[in-house]
């Protein structure tokens, strides 16, 4: 599985604004996600990524980029 | 078994509203509501301590419960804003009501500190009977600290609200009720001794959500009660978009949500105790299964099932009448 790619599009599903080209700027920064779609995006990446999240893990710092993301699910699958 | 007998509240009088706010800070009172959906709150007169917030809600629940402070077993104090280091708000509140004798203590927790005192009263009344529940704050007095941040001082305000839980039936029986806490995230909603609020609202939301559905979700199941079987949903008032996510996420229906926040504001560990006593007055607890849930500093959690009886005409719970 392309990881990134499902991220991505996984965001793109829901996002806000379009997403920035760049995969290393901040998603809040740029509009694309808040706090609230941050929850529903972290439980819908759950699912399609098959990787639970422990709440340890529940910083928005932790995710706030795609590379970011990326990097973190890469390690847990 | 424990029941809590009935609610009060105490609001402070002085209103402040979104233009107020707006020319201190230089926005529109539109942006204010947009970001928080808060409209008005409520703000303590210079002297109104938060010992007399919490007197004032205490005698209302008292008066509604028509019981005498010399019935009580207990005083039980949930605040993150006592007016001193020590004792707290729980020993001037119970040299006020004249009933030297009974236990009395507070629960020092912003935002969840009102349900955790309810939590303590239920274990505690079997043995002390009848326990005074109060949760109480002043956060004025917290956001009057320079440098005001408009992202906090448009959320918060004043109040206080009380219930009394004793053992036995009564007309909401707690059938179960749980707390938890997780200390891994205290620093992301802190405020130090005479500092301003620190409040990562990001992590807060996130921690909130996941929480609150994870322990609401076990509660209910272990239960065998679901979520359409709830009539009236009573959290923490603490951001009007985390609650409608939240009744989204369960599957209920916006309107069980009993909603205050627009009117008060954050009013922290007083707010779920304040919506109780407007929701009975508002004849919003029907016979069935009602639910509290909370989320706050610490970071602090928790849920109940209640249940509901139907007493028939009794004028405390109106619509029972109808």
């Amino acid at each position: 599985m392309d990881i990134r790619a499902a991220i991505r599009k996984t965001i793109q599903d829901m996002a806000q604004a379009p997403l920035p080209g760049d995969d290393g700027e901040s998603l809040f920064n740029a509009g694309v996600i808040d706090s609230f779609a941050l929850v529903e995006l972290l439980s819908k990446l759950e699912a399609v990524l098959g990787v639970q999240v422990p709440d340890t893990d529940l910083m928005p710092s932790r995710f706030e980029t795609v590379n970011k993301m990326v990097a973190y699910f890469q390690q847990r699958m | 078994m424990a029941s809590i007998l009935g609610f009060g509240a105490r609001l402070p009088e002085d209103v402040l509203d979104n233009a107020a706010l707006g020319r201190e800070f230089g926005v529109e009172p539109a942006w204010i509501l947009q970001m928080c959906g808060i409209e008005t709150r409520r703000v303590a007169a210079p002297g109104e301590t938060v010992v007399d917030l919490a007197e004032g809600a205490a005698r209302d629940c008292l008066e509604r419960v028509a019981m005498a402070p010399a019935d009580l077993g207990g005083i039980v104090v949930g605040t993150g804003t006592p007016h001193r280091q020590f004792p707290g708000v729980s020993a001037s509140l119970q040299q006020r009501l004249g009933v030297a004798g009974i236990p009395a203590f507070d629960i020092h927790l912003a935002s969840v500190g009102g349900f955790f005192a309810l939590a303590t009263a239920v274990e505690l009344c079997a043995r002390y009977g009848p326990i005074l529940v109060v949760g109480a704050e002043r956060m004025s007095e917290v956001m009057a600290r320079p440098p005001r941040s408009k992202e906090t001082a448009i959320l918060f305000g004043d109040g206080a609200g009380a219930c009394i839980v004793a053992p036995g039936p009564g007309p909401v029986s707690v059938v179960d009720i749980q707390m938890q806490s997780d200390g891994t995230f205290a620093d992301e909603l802190s405020l130090a001794f005479g500092g301003t609020l620190a409040m990562n609202g990001r992590a807060v939301i996130l921690q909130a959500n996941r929480k609150l559905r994870q322990s609401l979700a076990q509660l209910l199941e272990r239960n065998g009660v679901a979520a359409d079987e709830v009539g009236l949903w009573l959290f923490h008032q603490a951001n009007l978009n985390l609650l409608k996510q939240m009744a989204q996420g369960l599957g209920i229906a916006e309107e069980r949500v009993y909603l205050n926040l627009p009117r008060y504001g954050n009013t922290s560990a007083a707010s779920i105790l304040i919506a109780a006593a407007e929701a009975q007055k508002e004849g919003r607890f029907r016979p069935g299964h009602a639910v509290m849930a909370a989320f706050g500093a610490g970071m602090g959690w928790g849920s109940a099932l209640l249940a509901v009886a139907d007493t028939g005409t009794d004028p405390r719970w109106p619509t029972w009448a109808n």
